[in-house]
């Protein structure tokens, strides 16, 4: 009888340890929240490369157990999971993200048509006007700082800035990055229809002079110079985007410029994005303030688009006919690479047939990388 | 093998170097000879102790380094054994003493090493100046220096650092309510909270936008100016290497109208060429000369040569 006992016992004491057991609602609405990220990852195919490890994370980082000190949890020392999270936590993932990032991008557009570069910079407006609104929600300076760079739509710098500045935000602030990076289309869409006329939609830019390659060259390195100088805090970000870039550009560096931009970058955002997953438990992340992070995330997204167009067309006013810029592409000034110089030109196409505005699209866009970093910097100088 | 010696050669000067770099942020902050009514050590003894502060940012270990009153040490003339016998050496494999960023240690200065790692063999003596130095591991090198006046009972001669680097640091006499053994000196400005700072001065954002938003514009403002002007070189050396080759087109083209003046056979020039020249120079001006062209022409001759022979460019018949 006693053997009975002490199996049922043990019976007992295993279903102690299971997440039925331990699991509370909050766990179950975040592995609901988990499956609707893959879900639409795979049916809309919002995102997949990373919806889909940060859908897999969140359900992860909501699996309940009994914290009895078996180091599985990602809050626990020396766990697995903690081991990963170290380079969400010490901000060295998204570094090496924009590694990858500096190595794929071609930055021939901008070279070509460096006045795209103050579009860039414009829509970096979202990023302040998220500020001001955080501050008033009652957020401190730091966390606001860390949710309003969700406007610079660049999910590394996101988490790289709120890694230093409000590491309790962080999970929120990158899962709201990056869902809002994988809504860009249907975010922008209306801004752009709404802030421009049928005639300025058809405007036909010039096409892009030829650019040598001794200027592709010169770009990461005098890009670095003068971004650094002025935004040391930038560092990190810009430091390596730069690197990768050059890599690419040096054209004796090849292999290299291939590893950062496949393996590496991909090897990355599987751990960043799992990680960053597992860091939304429900205790953390159902809370009034991931509300206000998502609702000032949407707004400093549409800012950010709203100011990218609206400074085109004040450009505009100041060039010569003939040598106007699209408005449409004035969205792309937000970082989402490609995404957003992709609806810039979708957008053309719809009103004219034989507007193609990619290429064009593609100046503010990474002009925007090299903006929202510049930003980051400019946040974390002030308020670390 | 001699690689091998080198390699490690250099290894070794940058472990010291990057030692060396890290012992030289370390500086002798708070000092107090006479204490009746102040910190304690392990054992609930007070007596005279020294302050070491770590100004870096990054973590140094002061483990190997010498402290010593003794003004001899610093006679060029003596070896380095004859030196560290007249130091205080920090003994190795105490945690303690590692110095994290900003971090600061505080020695006991009364001749009792027994007593522990933080224990000197010199002890301050408070009716008199006492010089104090803080030597590098090589007993060589000195890291710090200072004289400490006599001071009162219970007072710290405490130094202030400098906000600037240009600027010299300042030392002042606190007293017994300011005196502070491991923490930032009394009287030192505080770090401002910037969050804080920022929070009070600007609770809506705005001159924060403003300065950002200034600064990220200025910043690519210079990226656009550099390669709108560097853009503007670029084109304008094209064109210039364009007019060189159209120059050298125009060269041609009067050679061309020479021979075809003179006749191409007074000039003991042959059809083929004749024909290559104004085909070549047909080629550049319809290519617009994007291409520099090697201009080495091969003219092929109409009779069968070892050029277009089918026959020599085959195999031989295996036999």
């Amino acid at each position: 009888m006693d053997y009975i006992n002490f199996i049922l016992d043990k019976f007992v004491d295993f279903w102690t340890y299971t997440g039925f057991a331990n699991g509370e609602l909050g766990n179950y609405i975040m592995i609901l929240v988990g499956a609707l990220f893959i879900f639409l990852a795979i049916t809309k195919d919002w995102e997949p490369l990373l919806l889909i490890p940060i859908g897999l994370g969140i359900i992860l980082g909501n699996i309940p157990f009994k914290a009895i000190g078996l180091e599985i949890g990602l809050y626990e020392d020396h766990s697995v999971l903690n081991f990963f999270y170290q380079g969400v936590k010490s901000g060295w993932y998204p570094p090496l993200i924009f590694l990858g990032i500096g190595a794929m991008t071609d930055f021939t557009a901008l070279i070509a048509n460096p006045k795209l570069l103050l579009v860039g910079a414009s829509a970096q407006f979202g990023i302040y006007a998220a500020y001001m609104v955080a501050l008033l929600l009652g957020f401190e300076p730091n966390q606001a700082a860390g949710i309003a760079i969700i406007g610079g739509a660049d999910g590394p710098t996101a988490i790289f800035l709120s890694s230093k500045l409000a590491p309790n935000l962080m999970g929120a602030i990158a899962v709201c990055a990056y869902s809002y990076m994988a809504l860009v289309p249907l975010i922008q869409r209306p801004i752009m229809r709404a802030l421009t006329t049928d005639k300025e939609r058809r405007i036909r830019m010039k096409p892009a002079r030829e650019v040598t390659q001794r200027e592709k060259i010169l770009f990461p390195i005098i890009g670095l110079l003068i971004t650094a100088f002025v935004v040391p805090s930038g560092l990190p970000l810009l430091g390596v985007l730069f690197f990768g870039n050059l890599l690419r550009e040096s054209t004796k560096t090849t292999r290299l410029a291939n590893t950062a931009g496949s393996a590496l970058n991909d090897i990355v955002v599987m751990l960043l994005g799992l990680t960053v997953g597992c860091s939304t438990q429900a205790s953390e992340f159902l809370t009034t303030d991931t509300i206000k992070i998502f609702a000032l995330g949407a707004s400093a997204f549409v800012i950010a688009t709203a100011s990218g167009v609206l400074f085109v067309k004040f450009f505009n006013l100041f060039l010569p006919e003939g040598r106007k810029i699209n408005p449409l592409i004035g969205n792309a000034g937000v970082s989402a690479v490609p995404m957003a110089a992709r609806i810039s030109h979708e957008q053309g196409l719809k009103y004219d047939p034989k507007n193609y505005l990619i290429m064009h699209a593609m100046g503010p866009n990474v002009a925007g990388v090299i903006g929202s970093a510049v930003a980051a910097g400019v946040l974390l100088g002030f308020l670390s | 093998m001699n690689k091998r010696i080198i390699g490690l050669f250099i290894a070794l000067c940058a472990v010291v170097c990057l030692h060396a770099q890290g012992t030289r942020s370390l500086k002798i902050s708070e000092v107090v000879t006479c204490n009746t009514d102040g910190l304690i050590d392990e054992y609930g003894r007070r007596g005279a102790w020294i302050e070491i502060t770590n100004t870096s940012w990054g973590t140094v270990n002061i483990h190997s380094c010498y402290l010593t009153i003794n003004r001899a040490a610093l006679n060029p003339a003596l070896s380095v054994p004859e030196r560290i016998s007249l130091m205080s050496m920090v003994p190795k494999g105490d945690a303690r003493t590692v110095l994290k960023a900003q971090e600061r240690i505080v020695f006991y200065a009364d001749g009792q090493t027994n007593l522990g790692t933080l224990h000197t063999n010199f002890a301050l003596d408070a009716s008199q100046e006492n010089f104090i130095a803080l030597y590098d591991g090589n007993g060589v090198s000195i890291i710090d220096t200072i004289t400490v006046p006599v001071i009162g009972e219970n007072q710290s001669f405490a130094r202030l650092f400098a906000e600037n680097k240009d600027e010299a640091d300042t030392w002042l006499i606190l007293d017994k309510e300011d005196v502070t053994p491991g923490s930032p000196n009394r009287g030192q400005a505080e770090k401002v909270n910037k969050v804080a700072e920022w929070k009070a001065k600007d609770p809506y954002g705005i001159a924060m936008s403003i300065v950002a938003m200034g600064i990220v514009f200025g910043c690519l403002l210079f990226l656009y100016i550099f390669f709108r002007s560097f853009g503007k070189f670029m084109e304008y050396s094209g064109k210039l290497a364009r007019v060189k080759a159209i120059r050298k087109i125009h060269e041609s083209a009067v050679k061309v109208a020479v021979i075809a003046k003179d006749g191409k056979e007074s000039r003991g020039i042959d059809m083929e060429t004749y024909m290559a020249v104004i085909g070549m120079a047909l080629h550049e001006y319809e290519t617009d000369v994007h291409d520099v062209e090697s201009n080495i022409l091969t003219i092929m001759p109409e009779e069968h040569t070892e050029w277009n022979s089918k026959d020599n460019a085959m195999r031989e018949w295996p036999k």
